[in-house]
């Protein structure tokens, strides 16, 4: 199901001559390392009554709570930790003459147009993490704050170009409100 | 006295921080004079006790002389304060520089205009008082407040902003075109003239005299208080009510306790807040059209005029809650981007175009925001938008099979378009139709979860600026949304670009949405320099 969803909306909604842009496959990296560092501490933390259970602080607390707690949290993680990979490849975006389009999600899917005249200003944000990686997000803001139309995982030199090419772009279409 | 319009520096009404400051002086007043009459009364009591009178001219003395240190801080901060605001109208800007040990500067940008509001609080009113707030799209926060001029004072303020943002007279927006419109207009509408103080220069004469007329409004709707009463009574702060009987009386049955009557009261005290705000923001409701955009008046105890100048309105809605079906009344909300989406009662107040209104008003007031609604029937559409199910109109709903996931609503919800804006339909017993004019779109998103995957629909969002208006148009077939989603993206551009509204005077006529190449004052490749196609 996932695979087939996954490529469904492109299609229909591609118009004629427009290329998706995926992000770079680094940022994969960038979200799994932070992903490991959460699953980490999580699990870690789930664990605390099963370890307090073994040095007889907490007699209380069952089996099956013990092991169960650790247990349906790892799950939990791992299943996020699968999905990834094709969260990741399913973020991309579209430059259009007028517009920008932009796209994400697997399961819930989101796909944005905003009009160039539309922007009011674009903000490039880099992390530390994302800075080890040579990498940027991008962020288009217009007068909706539903817009929220972000795009991470771009590397540096294109995060620069498309500011660049997007402030140019909103000025010379500037239409106010 | 009279306002600043070539580019002097002027200060707002000397009596303002008292007016502003009324509370705290109030306060001080009560702690006083409470301490005052309890000493007297406990040396009173303390007569009959014990001998000797300690209460004599020194104690009262020092008492004076405390009150009158207080009183003296208190009014030199408030002197500074009016001292240090001074604002300045020049032709493009309005500024306000305030501040005593922290300076702010603040300058905004005329022609950014988004609406305009004089604001008469209870005390300012006895004054003869009035605040004035010129609204850009920052959602809340005004960009300049001045509080508190003259009420004419104020009126001819926002008759000199409103005229320069517009454009009309000035050389700098329009060009050599004559400003003929504003002089046609005029001359139309001459009998309804609502003009303080003025001196008949005319509203487009070319020179701005500190007393030209304010744009001439024709009325077009004023609500009576029995409308008003009833629609509160019969709002949702009813059902919320009925809602909390409901709840507290199911609980005492299943406890058997009277106890939980206690919760009552914070559910009355909601109800009463919330019928007061209904009632007093809708009280003595006006609304009229000029030339310088709609205008709104209403209050009881604090009165406010709004001035929304044309295609500043994001989008509309008109919803009706379930009671209001009883009576066929119809509430028309709208998103300002100056006024914000904040969920105080002010915000509330200033957002809605309508208050309660029969379907005959809702269509007086919709022309106003869409002065040409690009359909040969509008009233079958937006009636069918507002009341109706199911294709009439025009409209595309949740195809049939979707209906398991919205089982009431399937054939309310939906969408109907005209060449001038979109139309969405939703909510079977709460009914809502949101208009966004195609010039007026700002971002488009589909959303698709698992469930709506599932059956085979998509939500298309519309992303207007903060307010009421929240265009959403749910559950619409897979291929109608993406065909929308695209199609809207070009109509919106091409919306965009014949829109002249910015400057709503500088070419002369009347402000309309619809293309009008011999009104442009500027070609169309000047402002696209890319686009000549």
């Amino acid at each position: 199901m996932n695979g087939k969803t996954e490529n469904m909306p492109s299609e229909a909604i591609d118009p004629d001559g427009l290329s998706w842009e995926h992000i770079s496959p680094r940022y994969l990296t960038v979200r799994l390392t932070g992903w490991a560092v959460e699953a980490v501490l999580t699990v870690a933390a789930a664990c605390l009554p099963l370890i307090l259970r073994s040095i007889g602080a907490w007699t209380w607390v069952p089996d099956w709570l013990a092991w169960g707690l650790p247990a349906v949290v790892a799950a939990a993680y791992l299943w996020r930790g699968i999905l990834l990979p094709r969260q990741v490849r399913a973020v991309c975006y579209a430059e259009r003459n007028e517009d920008f389009l932009l796209r994400r999600g697997i399961f819930f899917q989101r796909t944005l147009v905003v009009p160039y005249g539309r922007m009011q200003y674009v903000d490039v944000t880099v992390g530390p993490l994302e800075r080890a990686f040579g990498l940027c997000s991008v962020k288009l803001h217009t007068a909706a704050p539903g817009t929220n139309a972000v795009l991470p995982g771009l590397p540096a030199a294109e995060g620069a170009r498309l500011r660049e090419h997007l402030s140019e772009r909103g000025e010379t279409q500037l239409a106010g409100l | 006295m009279s306002i600043p319009h070539n580019g002097e520096w002027s200060r707002v009404h000397p009596v303002s921080p008292l007016v502003r400051g009324w509370i705290a002086l109030a306060a001080i007043a009560f702690v006083i004079g409470r301490n005052w009459f309890e000493e007297t009364a406990g040396f009173r009591g303390d007569n009959n006790s014990a001998p000797g009178n300690p209460l004599d001219g020194t104690a009262l003395l020092i008492a004076a002389g405390i009150l009158a240190g207080v009183l003296l801080i208190l009014a030199g901060i408030f002197f500074l304060s009016w001292w240090f605001t001074r604002y300045q109208v020049t032709d493009d800007h309005v500024r306000v520089h305030s501040g005593v040990v922290f300076r702010k500067q603040r300058q905004a940008r005329l022609d950014r205009v988004q609406a305009i509001d004089i604001v008469q609080p209870l005390l300012a009113r006895l004054f003869g008082l009035a605040e004035l707030r010129f609204e850009v799209a920052d959602a809340g926060e005004s960009a300049v407040q001045l509080a508190y001029l003259k009420l004419n004072d104020a009126q001819r303020l926002r008759a000199l902003l409103l005229g320069r943002a517009s454009g009309a007279g000035s050389d700098t927006g329009a060009g050599a075109v004559p400003p003929t419109g504003g002089t046609e207009a005029g001359s139309d509408d001459a009998g309804a003239e609502d003009s303080p103080g003025g001196t008949g220069t005319g509203p487009a004469g070319g020179t701005f005299v500190p007393g030209h007329l304010e744009a001439p409004e024709q009325p077009v709707l004023e609500l009576r208080p029995g409308r008003v009463i009833a629609a509160t009574l019969l709002s949702g702060t009813t059902l919320f009510l009925l809602f909390g009987i409901a709840v507290v009386l199911a609980i005492t049955v299943a406890t058997s306790e009277a106890i939980s009557l206690a919760i009552m009261l914070p559910i009355l005290f909601g109800t009463a807040g919330g019928y007061w705000t209904e009632f007093s923001t809708s009280f003595n409701f006006r609304a009229s059209v000029s030339r310088d955009g709609i205008r709104l008046r209403y209050g009881l105890l604090d009165t406010r005029t709004q001035t929304v100048p044309p295609g500043r309105i994001q989008a509309v809605s008109v919803t009706q809650s379930p009671l209001w079906r009883l009576t066929g009344w119809y509430r028309v909300s709208v998103n300002v981007a100056g006024y914000g989406a904040g969920t105080t009662s002010d915000t509330q107040a200033r957002t809605k175009l309508l208050p309660a209104g029969t379907l005959a008003e809702v269509f007086a007031v919709l022309a106003l925001v869409l002065p040409e609604p690009g359909t040969d029937r509008p009233v079958d559409v937006f009636t069918a938008g507002i009341t109706g199910r199911d294709g009439a109109g025009g409209f595309i709903t949740t195809p049939r099979r979707a209906r398991w996931i919205a089982p009431l609503a399937w054939r309310r919800n939906g969408y109907a378009l005209t060449d001038t804006a979109l139309l969405i339909r939703s909510g079977a017993l709460w009914r809502v139709l949101s208009v966004v004019p195609h010039e007026r779109t700002q971002s488009i998103a589909l959303e698709q979860g698992p469930l709506r995957r599932r059956f085979g629909t998509t939500d298309l969002i519309l992303h207007s600026t903060p307010g009421p208006v929240r265009p959403h148009v749910r559950k619409i077939d897979d291929g109608d949304a993406r065909t929308l989603f695209l199609e809207q993206a070009v109509r919106a551009r091409d919306a965009r670009r014949r829109d002249r509204t910015g400057r709503w005077n500088s070419s002369g006529g009347a402000p309309a949405p619809g293309p009008s190449p011999h009104l442009s004052p500027e070609p169309v490749s000047k402002e696209y320099p890319h686009e000549q196609l």
